[in-house]
């Protein structure tokens, strides 16, 4: 037989047709499993390619060597008659047992060989391994950049516009607006520098061991008490870094001067928004004094000790998101040192420099 | 470590996407990258937005071009309860007419608690080409002229929905509006409906329809009507009586019941408005396959109530007023194993004493007898901390726990402790807990147990429970998925409220009224805090710049939102922002 003939007609009465890969390799195929794949049955009616190597079917770039044989196998089951449904789930459900990559490659190429129900099969597993999963989780199975930006990850309704420049354009606006606005209430707010409470944590706190056995509770009384209680914390060795730093450097700026600051950096990196919010939460003070309910009346020794491991627990568990904030708010803290209590018009300016000095 | 994506087309990335559903899942899809956002925005087909305010309809509109689904929710969950004035907001219209430009292919909209009017029933029939589905829960602000307007216009429609809306009803003709050709209806709620609805026009729609699944009929619809409307549409499978009463007439029984037996897919009952005792009985030859049986209408007591609640066997909803009593309960918890969900409701809830036999004896026992028990709505006047820990250990995959102790501030009756134990409890061992409703004499104990341990806890309603700040702080702090909280006449105040601000903005909101918290907490929240919406509700018209700092607040509704201070607010809604509460009308 000729060497052409050989190539075509294999003993067992099955014709082959010749593929090619986008690697440039040649392999050939059983015909009647091939031509199970739509975009290879047209190529071979409409072109008659595929006959021999030198005029073999060009396969899309997406099919791979190792992915066409997965396809070929899928193919070779589904294509010959006589299969139960039963069998045909069956097989599938085992087919599709592979990892990740593998399956993201065989849809993409199934896609481009048109075989629908191959890309039906491998997009509903793919499906349900995105179903469940956090963002992140996603984008760890599918090896995927995070390059949302903090800003529209915590805002994605928002993104309206994918236009970089307008979204720069609108934070500098946004910076412009809010220096004008801190410029102009500095000037007013040297009077009210007095009235602010920045002791918010120390409040928390003072308040919390006031609860502790403090039945004879009036207003008055409870102030005076604070400010022994706060002496007293400040020289807890665990806490005398953060909270004198902490105090210093909030006592020697008005709230909005924090706000101001707070906001900047926040523009400057968005990823430590979220801290932000912590600062926020941390560095805002009740103005307020803390109404009691009256409910510390004649608490039995019993239920003080209870109380008492209440209030240590509440402190715990406040004290122990302090490390992040306190990195945050102490490299905050030492500009706001830099600012003079008596403000001036350049108060803004050195809160610049101040940011410089980190 | 950067690594190359696995190289995926947007059409087959979008294929993928086409079998992913649930919004949990589509929400994360599109935090992922920048390409998956962008494909995932443009074949979103179904968005549900839990609170109206939290976006704008134009940005809706324009992120999401192709959406065919639309449910939108707008009054706190606490305007059931008359907390909300009237007034307060919640406007559909807006979105109507942002959705009536941009999608001529909307099929489906959802609405609750909103206010809607006849114009925009109006405009929804006219502009959406292919609308199918229309469910409106707990709206109002529209008449039957509206849906008139839908019934003559929305020639696909198959869902119409109003359940318990208030309609203004200016005549029953409305539903003589649907065509003769019309016959794509599915399901059919008219339940709020006070006024008669023509029975004429009701019997040739149900003639014209022959897919209709679920009918659910009003007040109105007398027993004798009901044989009739049966036996038009045999596929019914969820009915809903109209008046269940009559004078004893062996005919209309005899009949109803052939009727019931009658319609083969019937599973599921509700309706029996003012109803008679002997008619229950008419229930019988069908109780074996109901699985869903609504009697909190049946406002009579019923001597066969209790045999037709054990006769259902593959009952897996029952909502029932308190006549069922501790013994019923007792009989449901023997034949009815299949039970998901119980709602027990108080005859006379504002008696001083108690007029019906039911306890915390009739739960636990449905707790003991039911393994498949999930989502409970209890009131009662009297509970127990052991109780509850009973119910409890008994139920570990309950995932909604509702009790209403009818007096409030009621303590442990045995023991006269506080219910902190008892609640504690259920959020130790249920850990599926997603919604939770408290009542009794509770302390910031509870709450503690609460932040503990309701890891999955998304939405918590509390009344005159607490001593302290604590109590809220503890809440805040320790539930990781809480979405909603509503509070009212507790002890809370600024200081848990102003530490825990930041978590706010990972819920939906924060519902508080008669606590403990100032104008000026409120104003530096909503200061430092431009995503989220703070506002007061007062009762004096008077701006709240005039009130001092330490002045507290009657009303305030929290909310994160992506689209600033809303434009709709009331004269009695304030937004706080800074040294001044804003108003922007």
């Amino acid at each position: 037989m000729s060497e052409a003939a050989m190539a075509v007609v294999k003993p067992e009465m099955k014709s082959y047709i010749w593929v090619q890969t986008v690697d440039g390799s040649l392999q050939q195929v059983e015909e009647e499993v091939a031509m199970f794949c739509p975009m290879i049955c047209q190529e071979r009616l409409q072109t008659g390619m595929g006959s021999s190597k030198n005029y073999a079917i060009s396969l899309p770039q997406r099919v791979n060597p190792a992915i066409f044989g997965l396809i070929l196998d899928y193919c070779r089951f589904h294509q010959a008659p006589g299969r139960s449904n039963k069998e045909r789930k069956t097989f599938d459900e085992k087919f599709i047992r592979m990892d990740t990559k593998k399956l993201c490659e065989l849809t993409s190429a199934a896609d481009s060989l048109q075989l629908k129900p191959l890309v039906d099969l491998t997009s509903r597993a793919l499906a349900r391994i995105i179903e469940g999963k956090t963002p992140e989780e996603i984008r760890e199975a599918f090896h995927l950049p995070d390059d949302l930006t903090e800003e529209e990850k915590l805002e994605p309704l928002r993104n309206m516009t994918d236009d970089p420049r307008i979204r720069l354009l609108n934070r500098l606006y946004a910076r412009k607006r809010k220096e004008l606005k801190e410029r102009q209430k500095l000037k007013n707010v040297v009077v009210e520098e007095e009235r602010v409470d920045d002791r918010s944590v120390d409040d928390l706190l003072s308040f919390i061991n006031s609860v502790d056995g403090d039945t004879k509770g009036t207003k008055t009384s409870k102030n005076k008490k604070k400010n022994r209680r706060r002496k007293d914390h400040i020289k807890d060795p665990s806490s005398i870094n953060t909270n004198e730093n902490f105090n210093k450097g909030l006592n020697a700026l008005p709230p909005l001067c924090h706000n101001g600051v707070a906001n900047n950096v926040s523009e400057a990196s968005t990823s430590n928004h979220l801290r932000m919010q912590n600062l926020a939460t941390v560095s805002f003070s009740s103005k307020h004094e803390f109404v009691d309910g009256g409910d510390d009346d004649d608490l039995d020794p019993a239920m003080k000790e209870e109380l008492d491991r209440e209030v240590e627990d509440f402190a715990r568990r406040l004290n122990s998101d302090w490390p992040e904030r306190m990195q945050e708010i102490l490299s905050l803290g030492q500009e706001r040192r830099l600012v003079p209590i008596s403000v001036n018009g350049n108060c803004s300016t050195q809160i610049y420099t101040g940011l410089d000095r980190r | 470590m950067p690594r190359i994506a696995y190289a995926f087309p947007d059409e087959v990335l979008e294929h993928v996407f086409s079998f992913i559903h649930s919004d949990q899942d589509r929400n994360a899809i599109s935090l992922v990258c920048k390409s998956w956002y962008e494909i995932e925005r443009w074949c979103r087909r179904s968005i549900f937005v839990g609170n109206c305010y939290a976006v704008s309809p134009v940005m809706v509109v324009k992120r999401f071009p192709k959406l065919r689904s639309i449910s939108l929710k707008g009054k706190p969950h606490f305007a059931d309860f008359n907390l909300v004035p009237e007034d307060w907001g919640g406007y559909a219209c807006p979105w109507i007419e942002a959705m009536a430009s941009a999608y001529p292919w909307l099929e489906e909209i959802r609405l609750k608690r909103m206010v809607l009017t006849d114009e925009s029933l109006e405009l929804i029939s006219k502009s959406f080409k292919n609308f199918q589905v229309l469910v409106l829960s707990s709206c109002e602000g529209f008449s039957t002229d509206g849906l008139a307007a839908i019934a003559a216009n929305c020639r696909n429609l198959r869902e119409l929905d109003l359940r318990e809306s208030e309609v203004e009803d200016l005549s029953g003709h409305w539903l003589s509006q649907f065509p003769d050709s019309f016959t794509s209806l599915v399901s059919l709620n008219i339940s709020c409906l006070g006024s008669e609805v023509s029975t004429c026009a009701l019997e040739r729609l149900l003639a014209g329809c022959p897919n209709l699944q679920s009918l659910r009929l009003n007040r109105a619809v007398p027993l004798e009507k009901l044989v009739n409307l049966l036996g038009r549409s045999p596929n019914l499978v969820e009915l809903g009586t109209g008046a269940y009463t009559s004078e004893m007439q062996p005919d209309v029984f005899s009949d109803l019941s052939r009727a019931f037996v009658g319609c083969k897919q019937l599973k599921s009952l509700s309706g029996f408005w003012d109803a008679m005792p002997y008619y229950l009985p008419a229930v019988y030859p069908i109780s074996s396959r109901l699985t869903s049986l609504n009697l909190s209408y049946a406002t009579t007591e019923s001597p066969y109530l209790v045999k037709l609640v054990s006769e259902c066997r593959n009952l897996q909803r029952l909502w029932v007023m308190d006549y069922i009593e501790d013994s019923g309960l007792e009989a449901l918890a023997v034949s009815c194993k299949d039970l998901r969900e119980l709602r027990v409701f108080p005859s006379d809830p504002f008696g001083l004493e108690p007029n019906v036999a039911l306890t915390e004896r009739g739960l636990v026992s449905v707790s003991e007898g039911c393994p498949e028990l999930q989502s409970v709505l209890y009131f009662c006047r009297q509970m127990s901390n052991a109780a509850l820990v009973t119910i409890a250990r008994n139920r570990p995959n309950m995932t909604r726990f509702r009790l209403c102790i009818i007096e409030p501030r009621k303590p442990d009756y045995l023991t006269l402790q506080p219910l902190d134990a008892g609640f504690g409890a259920i959020v130790e061992h249920c850990k599926n807990l997603r919604r939770l409703s408290l009542s009794g004499l509770l302390t910031d104990r509870v709450f503690e147990y609460i932040g503990s341990y309701g890891k999955k806890l998304e939405m918590l309603s509390v009344a005159f429970a607490g001593d302290s700040d604590l109590g809220l702080h503890y809440v805040l702090s320790g539930c990781d998925n809480l979405r909603k909280l509503e509070v009212r006449d507790c002890p809370f105040g600024d200081k848990a409220l102003l530490a825990n601000a930041a978590k706010l903005e990972t819920m939906r909101s924060l519902w508080m009224s008669s606590c403990n918290v100032s104008f000026g907490a409120c104003k530096l929240l909503g200061q430092k805090m431009p995503r989220l919406n703070v506002e007061v509700i007062i009762d004096e018209r008077g701006p709240p710049d005039s009130m001092p700092e330490s002045c507290l607040v009657e009303k305030l509704y929290i909310y994160r939102t992506v689209a600033g201070p809303r434009m709709d607010m009331p004269g009695f809604v304030w937004r706080m922002e800074g040294d001044s509460a804003l108003r922007v009308s």
